[in-house]
């Protein structure tokens, strides 16, 4: 299993829970599984096209996917997924 | 204290003057209390959609809900996350740390804004998962547009306290 980072604006979809333990061997899986287990939550992390909405960045444990194989990113037993929104703020 | 090289800091400033009425955004890189490097990051704001803009919430969704998607970008920022990951490769590579963020206020003071603060507790949630600092948040005002201000501050548990800048030559 692998446990995932959930962000506070995507909490209501996991009953408030920070972070899911989700089963899958690559990123892409977890999201397909995740958006399984908790409804709504992929088309809130996936764009119409299928890829990572622009302002949110996931990582496999410190490294970004964009850095490894993206969502074909092999995961294995003790691995964290974080699904983190870049910075934002306003006036 | 916060020590920031005078290009930098100029570079920020004709960054806000850019894009104002838009706000403008962007990542420090430095050492401890040293900035090293700004990077400009683009602010998508007004490319989210309806459902996107969720990623705010209270008071400030309801008040992008109200306003075109240009004009959205006048009141907040989204950092482009693709660009802000890059950023943080290249400042790792350098051998230097993620040290801060900044932002314009087009029409307000340099201080932190409600949605600054939410925003900032939700980034020190899992700031130390990903082994970074403790972020400077710094903030261009261009309330007075002939005398823009910049401010520095730590966001502790919501609250935020100013932390003075030494310019460098």
């Amino acid at each position: 299993m692998i446990k995932v980072r959930i962000p506070t604006p995507l909490r209501p979809m996991t009953e408030g829970k920070s972070e899911v333990e989700i089963a899958g061997n690559t990123v892409s899986e977890i999201i397909d599984n995740l958006g399984s287990a908790h409804p709504g939550i992929k088309e809130r992390v996936y764009d119409e096209k299928g890829e990572v909405r622009r302002f949110i960045n996931i990582y496999v444990n410190e490294e970004d996917i964009r850095f490894l194989t993206g969502k074909d990113t092999p995961l294995k037993d003790g691995d964290e997924v974080s699904i983190i929104p870049a910075i934002a703020g306003g006036a | 204290m916060l020590a920031i090289p005078s290009s930098i800091i100029t570079n920020m400033i004709a960054h806000a003057r850019e894009l104002a009425p838009h706000e403008c955004c962007g990542i420090l890189s430095g050492t401890e209390h040293t900035i090293a490097d700004a990077y400009r990051i683009t602010n998508i704001l007004a490319a989210l959609s309806e459902q996107d803009l969720t990623r705010f919430d209270g008071a400030k969704l309801t008040d992008l809900q109200r306003l075109s998607p240009e004009e959205r970008a006048d009141i907040a920022f989204q950092m482009d996350a693709r660009e802000m990951a890059m950023a943080q490769r290249d400042i790792r590579s350098k051998g230097l740390d993620l040290l801060g963020f900044y932002h314009s206020h087009t029409f307000s003071p340099a201080r932190p804004s409600q949605t600054d603060i939410t925003i900032a507790m939700e980034f020190e949630s899992y700031r130390a998962k990903l082994h970074l600092p403790e972020p400077f948040h710094l903030i261009v005002s261009l309330e007075h547009s002939d005398q823009p201000s910049i401010r520095a501050y730590r966001i502790r548990e919501s609250q935020p306290t100013e932390v003075p800048i030494h310019t460098l030559p």
